[in-house]
């Protein structure tokens, strides 16, 4: 069951590729949580956020899609079913189900589904998508130019950078991914591109 | 009757297969209780927990068959940690020891290893049937001891279960001298299958009545083995991703011809959509129809099929089939008593052009008079439909509706859905199962609690105001033993309310609910018949007794009535006050 943890203190939220102005920065991250905010249903009475019910808390999951594909156990689907009948399964042969993805600057988890993917560049557009922003592309196919780095730590639990192993080997080692700055991950322990 | 002597009775008894009527029974007076214990041969109970195996062997020394119910029901959408319990072990080895005869052993939810089956295998000579749902814990070496060491098994059959899959030989483990079997359920096995073994099998079981095979085996072997067993009734079939070729195709339609014992038919994951009119001979003397898991079969395929089922009484199938699927079925499918529409999206961000609305339902319930069974996923909902459905079809036994977005009100009028569940309960006096969803206020509980006589069991997610809503199902359900709640408003005051209650029920779940450390530990104090049991996230987080908030919310709390009290083997996760 997923806690949506607060892993970062919500200090400094920052978005966005460098170039950008702060503000449209705030409204780009505005914009994003106003989606996860507003209900549209007859309950807004109450403040609602749309995450993860893991929590002793009620929170009334709203309607907005983002927030309806986080519930855990939402819909009632049991387990063997959800992998065996998902159109996505069944294109892969992997049944991998979801990994975490998270964001630096994000105060909340995401979770993707890697078979629905078909490579790295559909990866990088599902990234994309859900963060709401562009750039994360950029990250996975034009590493050294970017403020962002996409890493995934694989089975042995070794964080590595993603985009160096062919597509299918990838989703087999994948366990969760991670975006972060590239200032910060100088020093993380990654190994450097080319290295055999 | 205490003027007849006990073999007389204990003869009239034998007549008596019900549990509950047997429960009965055995409270009149010692003699029939002793007469009806001792002659007990099916046994079930429904939370492994609650009793213990010492106990059960004392009380029924003659037990040839055991069914078995470990995890909570939410275990089945990851609610529950994987470790929480439900062992089969203890009670494999303690039926061992005792020597009891068993032959019958059916287990949902439970952990189940390969020792266990090891163990099962050898210690009961005349055991013939296992049947094994949802289960996780055990590989392929498990069945392969099963496999070679039960001269008489008749019955295997693995629903659903996550089973390692080592690519063994367990199918080639059945000895030659294996002709017994009457039912062969492997489907939900992932991994290669040996198909000369399952061949040969097939080849010798004259009796074989119901083979479910898994995504492994290929057109021409199912074809071959539809051929050695034309005596069929139910059949679960492989996945073909490819069209067939034409002369394959109608190698298989000849041999499915052949079948005309079949009435049931399952299977179809990853199936392309040209190998269901092979199965068009036999459509119109099915009784059943899994298609739950044919994601692969678009809407129309499905309809061209179904719509000649006409003798159909149990169709599962997804909501690919649209709300004009279900009008076709609502018009072909007289006999249909029981109906489950699954999602096909699930973690789809856009909406699902291809889910089914409130239209099918009425459709579904104005057609079908015989309906009494109904497991429904849909997009959306409204009163008046609820109201006309339940008009419709006043024999419900199981209602539950999944509306797939949490708190959706009726999409028309934008109200709660309470006027509309509550006609359900209403008109359905013999309801015994209810799931509700979208948008519901206290009301419908003050429905449900005033309505719903005969109810059983209820699923409540996201629904609710305050504790009156639990206060009115706890009082007002007479018959109620197994409450699940997620995500709902009710605290302390409901839990603690009516503290007897629980012990006419199995089980109360609450999850992301108001109910704190607190109020679960008075209610652990006040009812020590009661094993009260908070399931924590992540044990790590705990902090130290002295320290920790009574105020705090619980995560989980999963209770059940025990005459055994605490168990021995919950993991740190789990506490039991």
């Amino acid at each position: 069951m997923e806690k949506d943890g607060l892993e970062l203190e919500i200090t400094e939220l920052r978005l966005g590729l460098p170039g950008r102005d702060v503000a449209e920065k705030m409204m780009k991250k505005r914009g994003f949580t106003e989606m996860i905010m507003t209900s549209s249903g007859s309950n807004s009475d109450q403040c609602e956020s749309g995450v993860v019910s893991s929590g002793g808390d009620v929170e009334k999951v709203n309607d907005s899609p983002a927030a309806k594909s986080q519930v855990v156990g939402w819909p009632p689907v049991c387990s063997y079913r959800r992998k065996n009948s998902c159109k996505e399964t069944s294109t892969t042969k992997v049944g991998l189900g979801y990994v975490k993805v998270s964001m630096d600057g994000v105060p909340y988890l995401r979770k993707m589904d890697l078979g629905s993917s078909q490579g790295y560049d559909d990866l990088a557009l599902a990234l994309d998508k859900l963060f709401g922003f562009r750039g994360i592309g950029v990250a996975l196919k034009d590493g050294d130019n970017c403020e962002y780095v996409t890493i995934y730590e694989d089975k042995d639990g070794d964080w590595m950078l993603a985009g160096d192993v062919p597509w299918g080997m990838f989703i087999e080692s994948c366990k969760r991914l991670r975006i972060m700055k590239r200032s910060d991950a100088t020093g993380f322990g990654l190994q450097p591109r080319g290295d055999e | 009757m205490n003027y007849f002597p006990e073999e007389v009775i204990e003869h009239i008894f034998d007549s008596i297969a019900c549990h509950k009527d047997r429960n009965s029974i055995s409270l009149v007076s010692k003699s029939w209780h002793k007469i009806e214990r001792c002659s007990r041969r099916s046994v079930f109970i429904g939370n492994c927990y609650a009793i213990n195996p010492e106990r059960l062997i004392g009380r029924f020394p003659s037990l040839k068959s055991l069914t078995l119910k470990g995890k909570p029901h939410f275990a089945d959408f990851n609610l529950v940690p994987h470790e929480w319990g439900g062992f089969v072990h203890p009670w494999i080895d303690a039926l061992a020891k005792a020597r009891v005869g068993l032959e019958e052993l059916r287990l949902k939810r439970m952990v189940v290893s390969d020792e266990s089956l090891e163990l099962l295998s050898r210690s009961f000579p005349n055991f013939k049937s296992l049947v094994l749902v949802s289960c996780e814990g055990f590989t392929t070496d498990g069945l392969a001891s099963i496999a070679a060491n039960c001269r008489h098994l008749r019955e295997l059959d693995l629903q659903e279960n996550e089973i390692d899959d080592h690519r063994g030989q367990w199918l080639n483990c059945f000895p030659d001298t294996c002709t017994t079997l009457t039912s062969l359920n492997f489907a939900c096995l992932k991994g290669e299958t040996n198909l000369a073994a399952l061949e040969r099998l097939v080849a010798r079981s004259p009796n074989l009545k119901s083979l479910k095979v898994n995504r492994a085996v290929p057109l021409d072997a199912l074809t071959r083995l539809m051929t050695c067993a034309p005596q069929l009734v139910d059949l679960g079939v492989g996945s073909y991703e490819n069209e067939p070729d034409p002369e394959a195709f109608a190698k298989l339609m000849a041999a499915i011809e052949k079948c005309t014992l079949l009435r049931s038919l399952s299977g179809f994951s990853e199936v392309a959509p040209r190998c269901l009119p092979a199965f068009y001979p036999i459509c119109q003397n099915l009784i059943s129809l899994n298609l739950s898991y044919a994601a692969e079969i678009q809407g129309n395929h499905l309809i061209k099929y179904i719509q000649f089922c006409k003798r159909l009484q149990r169709l599962w199938i997804l909501d690919s089939i649209g709300d004009e699927g279900l009008e076709i079925v609502a018009s072909s499918c007289k006999e249909l008593q029981e109906l489950r529409v699954f999602p096909s999206e699930l973690h789809g961000e856009e909406d699902n052009n291809a889910a089914v609305t409130e239209v099918g339902l009425v459709a579904i319930s104005a057609g079908c008079p015989k309906l009494h069974s109904i497991l429904y996923f849909c997009k959306q909902m409204t009163n008046a439909a609820l109201i006309t459905v339940a008009k419709n079809c006043p024999n419900f036994i199981r209602f539950r509706l999944c509306i797939l977005e949490p708190n959706k009100p009726d999409h028309v009028t934008s109200q709660s859905l309470d006027e509309g569940f509550g006609a359900i309960v209403q008109a359905c006096k013999g309801l015994r199962r209810l799931s509700v969803s979208g948008l519901l206020t206290d009301q419908v509980f003050i429905y449900i609690g005033m309505y719903a006589e005969q109810l059983e069991m209820l699923s409540i997610a996201f629904a609710g105001d305050t504790d009156k809503g639990m206060l009115c199902v706890l009082n007002g359900c007479k018959k109620l033993r197994k409450l699940e709640i997620r995500d709902s408003p009710f605290g302390n005051a409901a839990l603690l309310a009516d503290v007897d209650k629980y012990e006419t029920m199995r089980s109360l779940w609450m999850s992301s609910c108001e109910v704190t450390l607190g109020g679960c530990k008075r209610l652990a104090r006040n009812a020590p018949w009661l094993n009260v049991e908070i399931i924590n996230e992540n044990e790590n987080s705990r902090v130290e007794r002295n320290e920790e908030d009574e105020r705090e919310k619980v995560d989980r709390l999963y209770l059940y009535r025990t005459v055994v009290g605490t168990r021995k083997d919950a993991p740190p996760c789990v506490r039991i006050l």
